[in-house]
Order: structure tokens, then sequence, then C-alpha cells
């Protein structure tokens, strides 16, 4: 038999709201729907219905009743990321889970409260207190999602039973969780009144002028008689008295991404204001990835510009990551780059996710890098140091020795049993200079057509900095300039030629040599072309 | 006019004995950390087999005090032998001077990497060879390497890479000395703070000593030597580079100590060695250190 669960929010668009503003949760809110005089309250906190605003009122009654009533218009960004929130829980009971819109989902949960079955499994103390409804398995599912709501800070209320409507009535009731017993449904719903059945039909409000009170007095008539009343609308209305629900579930495919946004009451124009309200969007994305076990892989934003416009931009993260942190600090120094250039009015937030990096820790092996620090560390450095300066070194095919590669690093998991160190092969290495410095040089003749070097001097003072000047620059102190090569030479050794591409119109025919200065210093020089020459590396010294 | 006032009692009398000062109140003693039913166990069991008995804490603690005790070598074997064996685990090292402080890098990022440690080197001079370190035995899939273009940005690569939990993490400034201001002092104290609570291995290679008194061992990297094969008027070879290296200073081991070592070109290595007239075999000082001071 399926058993299927039914997760509702209860006022759903004031529920959306405070989740994005948190702030506000013991304040008395008034959401608000329409402009100017068609400004309606449309749901309202617990401490505003006290003082008498309810759903209907205009806004300027409901400002007279309580002045200092905090009014926030109805936000479909927050609506739609809160609905997707609430999927997502859902999804973690799950896999069958039926998107009904507006702060209601269906998930078939047959055979699921198997895993509930044991107290251990359950998290939350006050529910192993041994109790007349503990033994039941799907109590402890419904109790599970009602907690799990809470952790996405949507207070759910949940219902199970065997067809969506029941599910739904029970997931409405004030006492939440209800579990309708299997067979139950029709003895569930006969005591209920009418407008539970579907409150938005009038038939329903025709039904109680003749004098049908419950749900059980109209499942009691005929079918027919009902039908040949209130037509189709009828027989549909007493099927479900019934209990009869013959719709089925329509599960949703899987998003593809994570979405979350908000629209700003008023524009923002600075950086900080912004980056607070992004910070709380992010921990909300945070944590849905987290729920589903995802990280994000690619973090996509699009500011709403005042008066029009959007700003559309993406942060690509060297590895999955759900540190909030991070992408705080990589969007703060995206926007500090290339500022926007008009007020905010709102945002979306869409992160692809992944699979996090795992790893299994050893006792005895060498300790392995956090996934998450690492994916951390490495973000943090891209943006300091830019793209291309981090990363993995790799070799390259060819014959030209300044090649290099750097890739993104991944580090195999160390081995389970520390090993030996080799022993080192004890050469020696150089120095690059990237790029290579020009240089003069001064040749003699040897034996044979060969040439040797007699003296060398740099044409120009190197910079191995190529990157373009910014503001801060002059707080830099730069590393490796002023490169100055010049001197005679005492021992020279070469040529070696290399040739790379000869298949090419122009291929890159280089001739080297190995040069020891009188005043000290060992360097790679190599002639280019006729007449260009240039060191390339200088042997450690 | 003469104020009365009473003598405080703290002042000292010159003439009398200072009274003797009460003691204090001993401190608590400090519960070792075993639980109440592993000593009831230690202590049914017999004297030989309860010294065999650990408990899973007991047992991480002494994992993690023994990887922090032990060394890295650099398989350098004369540079070891100064070193005490190797680079100090949780501890900051420098090599300083103009000799062949790259090479050795290479070496330490090759036995590390080669037991299956993640490595890093902050390249500031820009100068790495990937071609040349796989040759020289680095696992490339292991090694972060990391180009950053000042000083500030090196020491906070250093910084961010040592608490993410690296076991080695090799600076390596260049061959010449960034022109403009120095580092701050504290900057080097953080570092290695940092080497010391996450176990790290820190190496500092500068053309100048720059870690003062916060690094673990400082060696000085002088004189260095090409050495070419062939002679004369015959074509020329270069074979290698040796170098004197000195234990300028070591919190655990007299300084004073130094050695020779000798790296051989790629291209030289299969050559005959015995070719070039002079060349150093790689060996210990045979200096023997000076007494120390005291009677140990």
């Amino acid at each position: 038999m399926t058993r299927l669960a039914c997760f509702y929010v209860p006022m759903f668009v004031l529920a959306a709201r405070l989740r994005s503003e948190p702030d506000l949760l013991n304040e008395a809110v008034g959401i608000v729907e329409g402009s100017g005089n068609n400004a309606h309250i449309v749901a309202a906190t617990r401490r505003a219905r006290k003082k008498g605003i309810q759903p209907g009122l205009s806004l300027s009654q409901a400002r007279a009743l309580l002045p200092k009533l905090i009014a926030r218009g109805r936000d479909s960004e927050c609506e739609r990321t809160a609905q997707e929130a609430l999927l997502e829980v859902a999804e973690t009971f799950s896999p069958r889970v039926e998107d009904s819109g507006e702060g209601l989902v269906f998930l078939d949960v047959t055979g699921m409260e198997r895993h509930f079955a044991d107290d251990e499994l359950t998290t939350d103390p006050d529910s192993r207190q041994p109790t007349a409804d503990s033994p039941n398995p799907e109590l402890r599912l419904a109790r599970a999602a009602i907690r799990a709501c809470d952790v996405i800070s949507l207070p759910a209320r949940v219902g199970i039973a065997g067809s969506k409507l029941a599910a739904r009535v029970a997931a409405e009731l004030p006492k939440s969780p209800t579990v309708v017993a299997p067979g139950e449904e029709a003895t569930f719903l006969a005591p209920l009144p009418l407008t539970r059945l579907s409150p938005e039909l009038e038939a329903a409000a025709m039904l109680q002028r003749f004098g049908l009170s419950s749900i059980g007095d109209l499942a009691r008539l005929p079918e027919s008689e009902i039908a040949s009343r209130l037509g189709e609308v009828g027989r549909e209305l007493h099927w479900a008295a019934r209990g009869i629900d013959p719709r089925p579930l329509m599960p949703r495919p899987l998003p593809p991404e994570f979405r979350e946004g908000m629209e700003l009451e008023w524009p923002l124009v600075a950086l900080e204001p912004f980056l607070f309200i992004a910070n709380a969007a992010l921990d909300r994305l945070s944590k849905r990835m987290e729920i589903q076990g995802f990280a994000c892989k690619r973090l996509e934003f699009t500011l709403t510009l005042d008066p029009d416009g959007y700003d559309a931009r993406g942060i690509d993260l060297p590895a999955p990551t759900r540190d909030v942190k991070t992408m705080l600090t990589l969007m703060r120094l995206d926007l500090e780059k290339t500022p926007p250039g008009a007020p905010v009015v709102g945002f979306s937030f869409v992160a692809h996710p992944d699979r996090p990096r795992r790893a299994q820790l050893s006792l005895f092996g060498p300790s392995a890098v956090s996934p998450e620090k690492l994916a951390t560390t490495i973000a943090k450095l891209i943006s300091i140091l830019g793209d291309g300066r981090v990363g993995m070194p790799m070799t390259v095919d060819g014959h030209l020795p300044e090649r290099y590669a750097i890739n993104v690093f991944s580090p195999p998991s160390p081995p389970d049993i520390r090993r030996t160190p080799a022993r080192a092969r004890g050469l020696l290495a150089v120095r690059t200079f990237r790029p290579p410095i020009p240089i003069e040089v001064t040749t003699r003749e040897a034996e044979g057509d060969d040439v040797q070097i007699a003296s060398i001097r740099s044409l120009a003072e190197a910079v191995s900095d190529s990157r373009p000047p910014t503001p801060n620059s002059r707080n830099r102190i730069e590393v490796g300039t002023k490169i100055d090569i010049a001197g005679t030479v005492r021992i020279c050794s070469g040529p070696w030629r290399i040739e790379e591409g000869w298949w090419a119109d122009r291929p890159d025919i280089r001739e080297y040599w190995d040069v020891e200065l009188e005043r000290g210093g060992v360097y790679r020089v190599f002639r280019g072309g006729a007449t260009e020459w240039f060191v390339d590396a200088r042997y450690e010294m | 006019m003469a104020v009365l006032a009473r003598c405080p009692d703290s002042q000292f009398p010159l003439l009398e004995a200072p009274p003797i000062p009460k003691p204090l109140i001993p401190p608590r003693v400090v519960e070792s950390g075993q639980c109440e039913a592993l000593r009831n166990l230690r202590a049914s069991l017999e004297a030989s087999i309860a010294t065999k008995l650990t408990s899973g804490s007991e047992l991480v603690r002494a994992v993690a005090r023994q990887r922090r005790e032990e060394i890295l070598p650099t398989t350098i074997a004369p540079l070891d032998a100064l070193l005490g064996g190797g680079l100090a685990r949780g501890k900051m090292t420098e090599i300083a001077g103009r000799g062949t402080r790259f090479s050795i890098v290479i070496a330490t990022l090759a036995a590390s990497t080669s037991i299956g440690e993640a490595a890093a080197l902050i390249d500031a001079g820009d100068s790495f060879d990937p071609q040349l370190a796989e040759s020289a035995g680095v696992e490339l899939q292991r090694l972060l390497w990391v180009r950053p273009r000042t000083m500030k940005e090196t020491v906070t690569a250093a910084e961010m890479i040592g608490a993410t939990g690296f076991q080695l993490v090799i600076i390596d400034m260049g061959s010449r000395r960034p022109p403009g201001r120095r580092v701050p002092d504290a900057t080097w104290v953080r570092l290695a703070r940092v080497a010391e609570s996450h176990g790290a291995t820190i190496l500092v290679s500068a053309p100048y000593a720059l870690t003062g008194t916060t690094s673990e061992a400082m060696i000085l990297a002088h004189a260095p030597r090409p050495r070419w094969l062939g002679r004369g008027n015959a074509p020329r070879v270069l074979a290698g580079i040796e170098t004197r290296l000195k234990l300028e200073k070591h919190r655990r081991l007299r300084p004073g100590q130094s050695t020779t070592v000798f790296f051989q070109c790629e291209e030289a290595v299969g050559c005959q060695l015995s070719a070039v007239g002079s060349m150093v075999i790689p060996r210990a000082d045979t200096r023997q250190p000076r007494a120390t001071a005291k009677a140990s």
C-alpha cells in the first residue's frame, strides 16, 4: 500500500520572508500584496495578529490598528527559494517528491519508515522518551522531517496517509505531525469540517447550507445524488470525503542547480551592506547543498540594478566547496575589481553543484590534506595571486626547456603506510628566467665552425613581474627584479642544438652554451636567431 | 609640617630576618586523562601485560607526538648529518647564501613527495622547472606550486598553506635580494607558530638570512665552485657545482660544523667523474666538534 507524506508550511508567504530576514521573527510583520490603495495584508506574524492584523486588511487599516507594523512586500524570489529548500529537504527522505507549490510538497514514503524503526536513529532526545506513540516508525519519520525543516528555517507541518488528500488534510491540522493509519483515511476525515476538504471550492459552503457540517455527513450520502445536484465537482468531493484520491504522485526531476535570491526593500549603493545580505543567502545555499551532499563548483550571481538592467557574473571555484567565507571573499574581490556601476535592488545566486572531494585518513601513513580546507585555501590563493599562479606543475612534451603547464592541484591519497624516502639523485638545479633575458654577446672563433662566447652583457634590466600595475602596486616589494648579468666568460661549453617544429615554416632552432663568468655565476645561454641571444637559466650558485 | 603615617608592612626591615613566607596552597593534582575503567583494567592485569595495554586516545596522542618529533630527511647525506638527521617537523629551517640552495630544495621536495606527503613550493623567484624536478624524483602530483610576485604575497601564501595541513612548505626567495622593505620579524614568528601548531616542516631558502631567531636551524650555503669535465683545449662539459654548507645555528646541536656537497648536472650523470681534476666526494667534515663548555 502506498504511503504518502505531505509537508505543509502554513502562511508560506510570511515564512519565506522570515527565512530570508530572521531578525524579524519576533517583530510585528505584515506581508503586503499590491501597491498604493490596493495594498493589502496577506499574512502577518503572531505578534501582529494579536493586535488585530488579519489577512485582507488594507495597509492603511493595518497601520491604523498598529502604527509600528513592519510591512514587507511579497518577494517571489524568497518564496521560490524557500520552496526549493523545502523540496530539497523532502528529497532527503524520499527520491519521489512532487512540487505542489506555495509551501506544499508531497513525497512517497512507502517503506521509508524502516529507516526510522530504531530509536537510536533519531537525534532528538525528546523523541527517545518512552511515550504511547513512540513505537510508530512513521511518526518518527514525520518528526525527523519537521526537525529537518526547522534547520532551513521553515516551520513545516507533516501529515502521512494513504492518499494525497488525506495527507494534506492531516498536515494542515494544528497538531503536527499526524499519521493516518493505512485504510483509516475515511474514518480520519469523517469528523472534520467540510472546509478541510477543499476550502477554495464554493461547493463546500453550499453543502454546509444543505445542513452537512462534517465530511462524514457527506460521505454517507449516495454518490449519484450528489453528482446529480453538484455535477462533476460534487462527485469528486464525494470521493474525497470517502478518502478516495485518484491523483497519482507526480515526482519532479532533480534540479541541476541551487538558487537563492532576494528583492531588496531599498537600493544598496555600498558593498558592505550587500555582502552582509549576501552572506546570509550564501549560508542558506550552503546548508541546502549540505543536505543534498553537494558542494559548489561554480557560483553565478545576477544583480538587479536600479532603475533597470542586470549584472551577471560567474565565479569558477578551483574545487567544490561549501565554505561561505570563501565564496563571499571571492565575490567581494570580483565586485571590488569591477563594480556594478549602479545601485543594487535585488540579487540571485545560482550554485552549480558537484560532489565534494573525499579523503580517507590513515593512522599510520602520512596525513592527508583535508579536501575542504585545500579547496578553500586554493580558492583564496587564486583570488590573491591570480589565475595560473597556483596549481600542480606539469611537464609538456617538447624540447624547449622553458615549457611548463600548471593544472588544478588534486593530490592522490597518501599511502596507507609510510614509505622510505627515495634516495636523492643529487641533480644540479637551474633557476629558470621567465621570460629569457636578452643579452649582448661577444664571440670568438673556435676550432671548426663553432662559436665560443667571450663576454656577455644583459641589454636591459629584466623584470619578472609582467602583471599590469594596480592601485596597490606601490605597496608591493617586487621579487626577482633587476637581473643584471655581465662579465667576461671564463669557461664556455657548447653549443648544443635544439630543433623543434621542423615541419613548420619557421622551426624553433636554438644553440645552447653553458658559460662561467670570471666574476662568478654559471649561466645557460642560447642563440635564437642570427643575432638574438638570451640567457634562460642560471645554474644554482 | 610632617604628616604621620603607618609604616607599610611590605617593607623589609634591614636588621631583622625577613619573615618566612607562608606556603601557598598546593596545586590540584592533574588527572592523567585515563578513564576509571581503564585504570581498573590495568590494576587487574599483570604488570607485564598492563604496560602493553594502550587505550585509543593514548594511541592517537602517541602517533601525533611521534609525528611531531620525527624528522624529514633531505636524502642528502652530508646535509642530514649536519642537521642531526634532517629537517625537524613542526619547525622552521632556513638555508641562506649563494650556494646550491635550489638543488637542496628540489631534493627535499623529492624526499617528501616520494613518501606520499603533500608538499608546497612557494616560488617567489618563479624559477622552478617542472621537467628538471621530475627528473630529480619529485612527484609532481603531490606538489602545489605557488608563484607569488611580492614578499607580502609570499609570506601570506606560506601561512595559509601551512595552516591547511601540508607536511612540507618550502619558501624559495630566488637568487636576488628583494628590493624595498623587509617583512616584519613578527611575520616569521607567526610562520614558526603555524609550523608548530600544524606539524608542518617549513624550509626557507633565501640569499640572505631572513628568519632570525625564529628558525630551528640555519644553514649557510657558500663558496660554490663549478666543476667542468675536460681540460685544456678539449671541449668542456659542466659536471656540476660543489658548495660548502655550514651549520650557523641549531637549537639542539652545536653550530659551526660544515660539510661539502656536490650536485651533478643531469647531462654529466653518466660521465666518468674521475676525469675531473679535483672532484669532491660528498663527505662530512672531518673536524671534530668542539667540546661543550659543561661536562655534558
